[in-house]
């Protein structure tokens, strides 16, 4: 059986990210939550995923500042996909200028993530 | 020691009036301040103990959620697992923190998520029996209690209280007012609009703009008749019609809202030739001009705005009748139309002025 593709998860709200695990887990995935962009940068430097989802706003380091950080300084083509919520258009506009792959606004459908997430790592 | 004590004693016995007041005052304020450093000791104390049980009770209720959301099957509405967790939540919300606790843990994900399983933290709603603590309070004295409980039904998009909360319209507190608003517009879209049947009370300028961006997100965008709300005897609510026609572009409202022209409000009456405007009516600019000399002044620069944008060569000697009107926007209005109704012959307007800028503005217009 191939190793389960990885994936990181900065995400500040507790709860959903908590959900997400649980689903994403059960399709096969390992995760690993990071709960600010600090802690997300320092699980993407250590477990080189296959894809990352990360939320626009967040303590520390933002999710711009992630994106930029796997594009500009690790320079990984590692598809991301980020999540903005109602009224963060130009924050998702900057997110694709610095090489997001995708977006999804809240509130999402966690299977709407699911079936993108396949989609990315097809 | 005793000697000590009887000495201090003596002291104050024998002290000046004055002396002894001092010393008194001093021992109140230290123990005063004694007294205040204990209870802040207690009180840090007991809101350290609360927010470590509240952590303790928030990582609990999230996790009953999740096994909640993934414990369902398909053959069962409840399964057994769900309803375990079911029973803890409910028995758990008679105890006030922790029914805000888990109130909030819903509200956390809902907030977040779409599709199956908002619709399943809806459903632990009913099932925990929440609802019934947030539709009791829609009774409650305090108006801040009746507020909150109506943005928690709206958070969780609970339509079966609309009778309840529709009764509250015109309660006098406005935050109460707006928190049903939202209610009635976030769940029923533009039917929820309907309160405006029933309101008496005033629909600020902020709570329209608000209800009119929440309207602009909803996909489907048919607006329902709006020729009841332009008769209204509530002024705000004929105001928000107007903006409801201009954005919504409602022709079939053109006969109300030209009998608007001579409503008793002079910003209904303003607004109104504004809507107009937008819908390109000509039938209003013949109105207008017939009482043009009637009207106030703010109304006779909305006309000249309108006219802007629909004269026609045939006004030519009713604009230059105000090319050297009083008041500056109707005056640069005129020259404007006049300039272009007669652009070949820009001379033919005189204007009789001795204010230097004026002759300036129109200098500029017959170049532009």
């Amino acid at each position: 059986m191939s190793e389960s593709k990885k994936i990181i998860l900065a995400e500040d709200n507790s709860i959903l990210s908590l959900l997400l695990k649980f689903k994403l887990e059960k399709e096969g995935y390992k995760l690993f939550i990071a709960v600010n962009g600090k802690e997300a940068i320092q699980l993407i430097e250590e477990n080189n995923p296959d894809l990352i989802l990360t939320d626009i706003m967040m303590p520390f380091v933002s999710g711009l500042e992630v994106i930029s950080h796997v594009r500009n300084k690790l320079e990984l083509a590692t598809p991301i996909i980020v999540f903005s919520s109602a009224g963060q258009e130009e924050m998702v506009l900057k997110a694709f200028n610095l090489g997001a792959t995708d977006f999804m606004s809240k509130p999402f459908s966690p299977n709407e993530l699911s079936i993108r997430i396949k989609r990315l790592l097809r | 020691m005793l000697n000590i004590y009887q000495y201090i004693i003596d002291y104050l016995k024998y002290a000046p009036t004055i002396i002894q007041l001092s010393w008194g005052l001093s021992a109140v304020f230290i123990f005063t301040i004694f007294s205040l450093t204990l209870y802040l000791k207690h009180l840090r104390s007991r809101l350290r103990t609360k927010e470590r049980i509240r952590k303790v009770y928030e990582k609990k209720y999230e996790s009953d959620l999740i096994e909640y959301l993934y414990s369902g099957n398909e053959e069962q509405e409840v399964s057994p697992e769900q309803q375990i967790i079911v029973n803890y939540l409910k028995k758990s919300s008679d105890d006030g923190l922790k029914r805000k606790l888990i109130i909030s843990t819903l509200l956390k994900l809902r907030n977040e998520i779409s599709g199956e399983v908002a619709i399943a933290i809806q459903n632990l709603y009913y099932q925990t029996g929440l609802i019934n603590y947030a539709s009791s309070k829609l009774k409650d004295k305090k108006w801040n209690v009746v507020a909150k409980a109506i943005k928690e039904l709206t958070q969780f998009g609970i339509k079966e209280v609309h009778d309840e909360v529709i009764l509250l319209i015109n309660h006098p507190k406005k935050e109460v007012r707006k928190e049903i608003q939202m209610y009635l517009v976030k769940l029923f879209h533009f039917d929820g609009l309907d309160f405006l049947n029933v309101l008496k009370t005033p629909l600020s300028e902020w709570d329209q703009i608000q209800l009119l961006e929440i309207l602009q997100n909803f996909e489907d965008q048919k607006i329902p008749d709006i020729t009841d709300w332009l008769e209204s005897t509530n002024n705000t609510v004929v105001l928000f019609a107007l903006k409801l026609a201009k954005i919504y572009n409602q022709f079939a409202a053109k006969e109300e809202i030209i009998s608007l022209l001579h409503h008793a409000d002079q910003t209904i009456r303003i607004d109104a030739i504004d809507v107009l405007t937008n819908m390109g009516d000509f039938e209003a600019v013949t109105i207008l001009k017939n009482d043009f000399e009637q009207r106030s002044i703010e109304e006779q620069i909305a006309f000249f705005k309108m006219m802007e944008n629909m004269y026609d060569a045939n006004d030519f000697t009713f604009i230059s009748k105000y090319i050297n009107h009083e008041n500056f926007e109707i005056k640069v209005s005129a020259m404007k139309i006049l300039k272009v109704i007669n652009v070949d012959d820009s001379n033919a307007i005189k204007i009789i002025t001795t204010d230097k800028e004026l002759s300036k503005s129109a200098n500029l217009i017959k170049a532009s």
